[in-house]
């Protein structure tokens, strides 16, 4: 097969082999994709979890007022690592985790294009992770400023222990495995695509991954240099956001938010593909405007690249260009709306079967909207000078990244568990997951939208006794509790089914695309053969060849 | 005077502007045979947006008081002309003349992607040099020689795209990689603009107030030359990019639109079924 010369000559003896019952060390000496992202997952589930106590911590002290559970700097910590770690630690590489586990198989790939360079990302994540939560031991804790560490505060006068140095270094090496994986994906999906799998029959989930992987490559540099400059203004006594010494702390903004916008469309992509993935297969109708939602990816994705200083309304950039900034902004909701309008069509007078994964798709809709609708809101000048860095702010993008990206991947971990892990969730646990879950987001977070147009900022450790706030904050945390127990719920369906969980079958929910054509779980070397591929629903054509998608297509 | 005295009364009629549309006219009307088709409506829009951008008051104001109508202007004729102009050629038309030396061979160098790339975004960069720019406010002719410049240049870059004869054009995927790259080059280059603060084009902090507007524009329309530079910047970077966008658009449309080429390529197996890609069996 390789006519290669190999750079390495082969050993004479071989080197020692994995056997199975080497354990652990299968695992991590792996650079099979499928065990990678299995390991993505895992680890993000773990940082979930510590996420997760975060922000039941947070809760907890804002759950009356005046209250003196944590003290003011602890409560910085909290809310500085909740946001950490949540964004680069939990939605991204659960994402990227999938990723990596469906790509190769969802079009008929051995494996990723480069293996090593997919673990190397991986333990970049890991190990950037363990850098950012080693700061805790350190002499005055972890980093105080805010998920966006804005200059000057960040900077040395103001924050003189390690927190934010760490922070900036364990996001940098985080950074550069993210930047490695979205080349690895582009690479793969370019190249590796099996015969018939034209760009135009990729299933929706890996164009936006293709995607995203564009979005990574071209913003992540940005911030990788921008912590880069923190760190040199930290340690080596440089200028760039001191504005005292001839630096701009605006320009930490403009790095900041150049890449820091461009990820929020990171994190929810994905998850858009998920949601195009699961919603026809529940409503066993091939997707409606299947072009209309690959173009429109791209569109988010350029838009994207241009209309970050909507989160610096309230710097002064001038009147002029905050008018451009939101008629920019605004114009991202037309290819996010069409993206909504073609999921709903598809569900439109299809035979739909609300088994879990659908009952998450559902909801995604549902609170993506409402993310969406108090983002088009807020992308109004005049409206977000009264309510920026308010618990309005707060409530809105939860909507987006929980409601929108976390039910997503909820809805994609039912989807794909049986192919994960050749076992099915339970349904019943899945259903008291589901409801446990929307009850508890919505009651955390709807409120904070009247807390947030009522004066509520954000960041603050306590507040005083106005009236309604204490009730109002109680109502939130203890929605907070109610989705903590969804989680445990969810972890423990995980742990149950892997056990006791119902034998799966190779292609349980009857879908279409090319990963259901391997066992449960898929084998090392992923396919025997790879079905013909003649359309864009591979399985539908092999098992209905009187009527196919594409009756037109050659076949080869 | 008010602001519309303004507008009706520094209508510009160059002559090299009225003859070179008149020019373009008839050579199209010869070439094509006087035929009102869709392909002529985009040609002579193109050309009606050429002559409005030269003649109107947004060229007066442009060259003398106002950075950000010269921008609008420079936007007009690099990317809105060419294009028009580009999309009017008839197909069988531009096969010909591809054909005749040393046209063909000029465009197979100039219509390379990585030359009218560089060629599109560098006439952005080059021309807006604050140096070059003031040097050309001053001097008629070199002011002429940048306007058509910036017609020219505009064909080259979007030939790539849309040029008329479909084997030069780049697959709707690199398209796109084209123009977003080049509207990631003229983003940077409108948020230098936007945020450099008032003053980079020296020319537009004192102009010479010929016909004593001035007032009208600092004081009544409060365009300072900090926000007219703003919105130059500004309208360089978002309906600068919108515009790249809108044609990736375009070609994904029509990438979707056209019918699928058969890139089937398989030698094995039994009923299509093959072996799954890897980096050894490519």
């Amino acid at each position: 097969m390789s006519t290669r010369i190999p750079i390495v000559p082969e050993n004479v003896k071989p080197l020692p082999a994995l056997k199975e019952n080497e354990g652990m060390l299968t695992w991590v000496a792996s650079i099979d994709h499928k065990q990678i992202g299995i390991m993505y997952i895992i680890v993000s589930m773990i940082y979930f979890l510590i996420g997760g106590l975060e922000a039941l911590l947070i809760r907890t002290q804002l759950a009356q007022p005046e209250n003196a559970f944590l003290s003011p700097e602890v409560f910085n910590q909290m809310f500085t690592m909740h946001g950490t770690t949540m964004i680069f630690f939990v939605v991204m590489p659960l994402l990227i985790g999938m990723g990596v586990y469906l790509v190769p198989l969802m079009i008929g790939a051995r494996d990723m294009a480069f293996p090593r360079l997919n673990a190397l990302s991986f333990w970049l994540v890991v190990f950037g992770g363990i850098l950012l939560y080693y700061s805790f031991f350190t002499q005055s804790g972890a980093s105080e400023v805010g998920w966006f560490a804005y200059a000057p505060l960040s900077e040395k006068p103001f924050s003189l222990n390690k927190g934010p140095t760490y922070w900036a270094l364990g996001l940098l090496a985080t950074g550069i495995g993210s930047i490695a994986s979205g080349l690895n994906n582009i690479v793969t999906i370019l190249t590796l695509r099996t015969a018939g799998m034209t760009m135009r029959r990729l299933p929706l989930f890996v164009w936006m991954i293709l995607v995203t992987s564009f979005l990574i490559i071209f913003v992540f540099p940005i911030i990788a240099s921008a912590f880069s400059m923190m760190l040199l203004d930290r340690l080596l006594g440089a200028t760039f956001f001191t504005p005292a010494h001839g630096g701009s702390a605006i320009l930490w903004q403009h790095f900041f938010w150049g890449f820091g916008h461009p990820e929020v469309y990171i994190l929810v992509l994905p998850a858009f593909g998920i949601i195009s993935e699961v919603i026809p297969v529940f409503s066993r109708k091939p997707i409606y405007g299947y072009e209309f939602i690959a173009g429109s990816t791209v569109a988010i994705g350029l838009l994207s690249l241009g209309v970050w200083a909507h989160h610096m309304f309230a710097v002064g950039l001038g009147n002029v260009a905050n008018v451009y900034f939101a008629l920019a902004s605004m114009l991202i909701a037309i290819p996010t709306g069409i993206k909504i309008l073609n999921w709903i069509a598809t569900m439109w007078g299809g035979k739909i079967w609300f088994a879990t994964p659908m009952l998450f798709a559902t909801a995604f809709i549902i609170e993506f909207v409402i993310g969406g609708l108090t983002g088009v809101a807020i992308a109004s000048v005049p409206i977000d000078w009264v309510v920026t860095d308010s618990y309005f702010i707060v409530a809105h993008f939860h909507y987006v990244l929980f409601g929108g990206s976390i039910f997503a991947i909820f809805a994609g971990v039912y989807y794909w568990f049986p192919k994960f892990s050749g076992r099915m969730l339970s349904e019943t646990i899945g259903k008291w997951h589901f409801w446990l879950t929307v009850v508890g987001f919505n009651m955390t977070f709807f409120i904070q939208h009247f807390l947030g147009v009522m004066g509520m900022p954000r960041r603050v450790y306590t507040y005083h006794d106005f009236p309604y706030w204490g009730s109002m904050n109680m109502i939130s945390t203890i929605g907070a509790f109610v989705l903590a127990i969804s989680v445990i719920i969810f972890m423990w369906n995980v742990r149950y089914s892997l056990k006791h969980g119902k034998k799966a079958p190779d292609n349980p929910w009857n879908a279409w695309t090319l990963e259901w054509a391997t066992t449960s779980p898929p084998a090392v070397h992923n396919f025997d053969l790879v079905p013909p591929v003649r359309g864009r629903r591979p399985l539908w054509d092999l098992a209905h060849p009187d009527n196919p998608d594409e009756p037109n297509a050659k076949i080869v | 005077m008010n602001i519309w005295q303004v507008l009706s009364s520094t209508w510009n009629m160059e002559p090299w502007v009225l003859i070179s549309a008149l020019a373009l006219l008839v050579g199209y009307g010869i070439a094509t045979g006087f035929k009102l088709t869709k392909l002529s409506a985009l040609y002579i829009s193109g050309l009606l947006i050429f002559v409005l951008a030269l003649v109107s008051p947004l060229d007066f104001l442009g060259r003398t008081y106002l950075f950000s109508a010269h921008m609008m202007q420079h936007i007009l004729l690099l990317l809105v002309v060419p294009l028009l102009l580009l999309l009017g050629i008839p197909k069988a038309l531009a096969e010909k003349a591809l054909k005749i030396e040393p046209i063909g061979s000029v465009m197979r160098v100039l219509g390379n992607p990585v030359v009218a790339w560089f060629f599109g975004v560098g006439a952005m960069w080059v021309w807006h040099l604050p140096s070059l720019h003031d040097t050309v406010l001053a001097n008629d002719s070199l002011y002429i020689a940048q306007q058509i410049s910036f017609v020219l240049i505009g064909m080259i870059f979007w030939w790539p795209v849309f040029a008329p004869v479909e084997s030069r054009r780049l697959s709707p995927l690199v398209s796109t990689l084209y123009l977003s790259s080049a509207c990631l080059g003229c983003t940077i280059l409108g948020m230098l603009i936007t945020f450099a603060g008032a003053g980079l084009y020296t020319a537009y902090l004192n102009p010479v107030d010929s016909i004593g507007i001035l007032p009208l524009i600092r004081e009544e329309l409060c365009l300072t030359p900090g926000v007219d530079q703003q919105i130059g910047g500004l309208t360089m970077w978002v309906p600068g990019c919108l515009i790249y966008l809108t044609a990736s658009m375009v070609t994904i449309a029509r990438w979707y639109g056209a019918s699928e080429d058969y890139e089937l390529i398989s030698d094995s197996g039994t009923d299509g079924l093959v072996t799954a890609t890897s980096q050894e069996n490519k």
